[in-house]
């Protein structure tokens, strides 16, 4: 199967090329993060990040034949050849296919990403209602591989002054927790020209998302309940 | 509502895109159901009081619309500050001004 890579050593290379490779696949071989491992059997300078290999921990998240997407759960039954691999776009590459993923975390981690209350715990763990737990669902499945930030216009346009579909989706997650108590305060955060506004409900976000979630639901929701408390 | 509030601007385009809609769909409806009317109905309509405060009120949409729409093309591609604040100052200036150009015309005829 013939793949086309996105290559860039920026301690050897004076800039990023595409580099051509013809890789020889057994019948064992099913997803593109197979066909990568076979690769580096083949050329062990290539670069890439993986860990699971099941689609739970987010690290081998590119953008192949022009979609982001997890190499570890993208079937290469059906793949346009040369299939092409690139880092997620937008994103500072550090080397071949792994990028620089600091300002995602800075995002993730400006949206206070952890229970927020100050009352005095419970003798045991603080309790949810079945019907408030549910309210969980589509946000906390997120595994933060980045693969909806890269792929959002509004993020390339301004990466370091909006938060991007995946830390709204978490931050929602936080917002509709019953055992959160400071709602309040990450509407307020929210409510910004830049963090939260920029979004443009082009929905690529939703489109990518490997886990099938959608952050542009996430984002509309924030600013249903800004809109409720302003009210 | 802090100064940066991106609400308060989501509301505004929200707002005047419904009014805008409402007065498209209305003015379809009357291309529709007859002839187009002339100049001199045109005038009629603004002389009246209520045909003059619905203009007034859609020139007043239309431009709060362009202008969150014109910000928001700002905000995100021009990016150094000083060329920022001369663009959206020179939009800003084009929409008021247009705005009294309207005004003006509509008074003169209302009145």
């Amino acid at each position: 199967m013939r793949f086309r890579i996105y290559r860039y050593q920026p301690d050897r290379d004076a800039r990023p090329f595409m580099q051509d490779y013809d890789v020889r696949l057994e019948p064992s071989d099913r997803k593109v993060l197979d066909a990568l491992e076979r690769l580096r059997a083949q050329d062990d300078s290539l670069a890439y990040r993986r860990s699971c290999r099941e689609g739970v921990c987010g690290s081998d998240a590119m953008n192949i034949n022009g979609r982001n997407a997890l190499a570890c759960i993208t079937p290469l039954e059906g793949l346009r050849e040369p299939v092409t691999l690139a880092p997620l776009p937008s994103f500072p590459v550090i080397r071949d296919l792994v990028v620089d993923m600091t300002q995602f975390f800075a995002h993730y981690h400006q949206i206070r990403p952890y229970l927020i209350n100050d009352q005095p715990p419970p003798e045991r763990e603080r309790l949810q209602s079945p019907e408030d737990r549910d309210k969980l669902n589509g946000l906390y499945e997120c595994i933060l591989c980045a693969c909806c930030s890269s792929f959002c216009p509004s993020q390339w346009w301004n990466p370091k002054e909006f938060i991007g579909p995946a830390g709204l989706l978490q931050a929602e997650r936080f917002i509709v927790d019953s055992r959160d108590r400071a709602t309040a305060e990450r509407l307020a955060f929210l409510d910004d020209v830049y963090r939260l506004y920029r979004c443009r409900t082009i929905m690529n976000c939703t489109e990518v998302c490997p886990k099938g979630l959608s952050p542009a639901r996430a984002i509309e929701q924030i600013k249903i309940q800004q809109l409720r408390r302003a009210s | 509502m802090t100064l940066l509030s991106g609400q308060r601007a989501f509301i505004l385009q929200r707002v005047s895109a419904l009014l805008l809609l409402a007065y498209v769909a209305g003015a379809a409806l009357r291309l529709a159901l007859g002839p187009p009317p002339g100049f001199a109905q045109w005038q009629a309509w603004i002389a009246h009081p209520l045909g003059a405060a619905l203009l007034l009120l859609l020139a007043a949409a239309l431009l709060a619309h362009a202008w969150v729409g014109l910000r928001d093309v700002v905000l995100d591609y021009v990016r150094p500050l000083a060329v920022r604040l001369a663009v959206l100052a020179l939009a800003a200036a084009g929409l008021l001004l247009l705005g009294l150009w309207t005004t003006l015309i509509v008074m003169s005829h209302a009145l």
